[in-house]
């Protein structure tokens, strides 16, 4: 758990380095950090030990990504993948991220076709965090509730 | 002993310490919005939201509004922010690179298995940790005071090396010994920090080893 997370943290802070605006790959890094610490921390209050193990009721989304491991995994491969093809395809000479995406829509279809759809898995995989982050807040809510405070 | 009047239930959400939560993240989202234009607004605004921590918690005991959202919020607010000036700094200093991008993984890594261990001897609070071994951790976790220099004077050093980077050097070494060269003030404030920011880290690397072995004695107890 602990090497995914470092790992994508510096991936992102990487990037960040390499790409303007930075701040897009901070707010990335601070979601996927918030996202996680707050599921795991709401799966222990519920006394499980992985925040995959998870049922979700509720949203439909998070059911598909929990419930269809595949989708978890074309998810969670797709935004490291994309990570990486804008950390190989970082340009000294221009920092822009939308040039290098312009750029790289300007490739062969096979590399536009991975990076199309890399971009759609890493954007499922955003909204899961933020949908989680607030599923996750209610749990330990409802921790507490159940506590009698 | 008189009923208390049946009371509303306010929500979690709108508690005061949660409240002052949320100011702290808009206050990091501005700062860092502003983080290259205007260092000294970084500064003063990360500062304040760090100064905010420890408003929430005393309202939290006052008003008695202490939440489990509230201590996951606060956690989690403090290594997002810390993590995202790690980072910043490492856009900044670029000899040697990896040296800011280290202290992030080592941040979350210790502070994440602190946390996991923390829940598997059933406690909720990284911070509430009785350690019987390492004379430097139980003074650490015994003498909040010493806790707090640490931890302060860890995110006052990442503030003095991002006001002191130089467009024109991004060499670490170089910023610093351009530091010392300054007035006492400032080189007192830069070694103070950096003795704490030291042991900061050291404790990070012991937590870790200590946190992974309760991990482990956490199998051993379960009988695996």
């Amino acid at each position: 758990m602990v090497t995914d997370r470092v790992s994508t943290a510096c991936l992102l802070a990487l990037l960040s380095q390499f790409y303007r605006p930075g701040l897009v790959f901070i707010l990335l890094l601070g979601l996927d950090i918030t996202s996680h610490w707050f599921q795991m921390y709401s799966s222990f209050l519920s006394g499980k030990t992985s925040h995959k193990d998870v049922k979700h009721t509720g949203n439909g989304l998070l059911k598909l990504y929990y419930g269809y491991r595949p989708f978890m995994a074309f998810c969670c491969v797709a935004s490291e993948v994309l990570y990486i093809i804008l950390f190989l395809y970082a340009d000294a000479k221009s920092t822009s991220l939308l040039n290098t995406c312009r750029g790289i829509l300007k490739e062969s279809p096979l590399v536009v076709f991975m990076f199309i759809s890399t971009l759609i898995g890493w954007a499922l995989k955003q909204v899961i965090n933020v949908i989680q982050m607030k599923t996750a807040a209610d749990a330990c809510v409802a921790y507490d509730s159940k506590r009698g405070k | 002993m008189a009923q208390p009047p049946a009371k509303k239930t306010l929500s979690v959400y709108l508690y005061i310490p949660n409240i002052i939560g949320y100011f702290r993240i808009i206050i990091n989202f501005i700062a860092f919005a502003e983080c290259y234009t205007n260092r000294t607004l970084f500064a003063i605004l990360y500062f304040f939201s760090f100064f905010c921590d420890g408003l929430d918690g005393w309202f939290a005991r006052r008003f008695n509004q202490a939440s489990t959202f509230g201590a996951v919020l606060d956690m989690v607010t403090d290594r997002v922010s810390t993590a995202c000036l790690l980072a910043l700094l490492s856009q900044f200093y670029s000899r040697p690179g990896l040296v800011f991008i280290l202290l992030l993984g080592l941040d979350i890594t210790s502070h994440w298995f602190q946390m996991y261990s923390s829940f598997l001897s059933g406690k909720t609070s990284h911070k509430d940790v009785k350690h019987t071994g390492n004379g430097l951790l139980k003074l650490y976790y015994g003498y909040r005071p010493f806790m707090a220099f640490c931890c302060v004077a860890s995110e006052v050093l990442y503030i003095i090396l991002f006001l002191y980077a130089d467009a024109k050097s991004t060499s670490l070494l170089n910023t610093c010994r351009g530091i010392l060269k300054e007035s006492p003030l400032v080189v007192f404030m830069f070694i103070s920090t950096l003795i704490g920011w030291a042991l900061k880290q050291v404790i990070n690397v012991i937590q870790m080893k200590t946190a992974a072995d309760a991990c482990v004695a956490y199998d051993s107890k379960r009988g695996k």
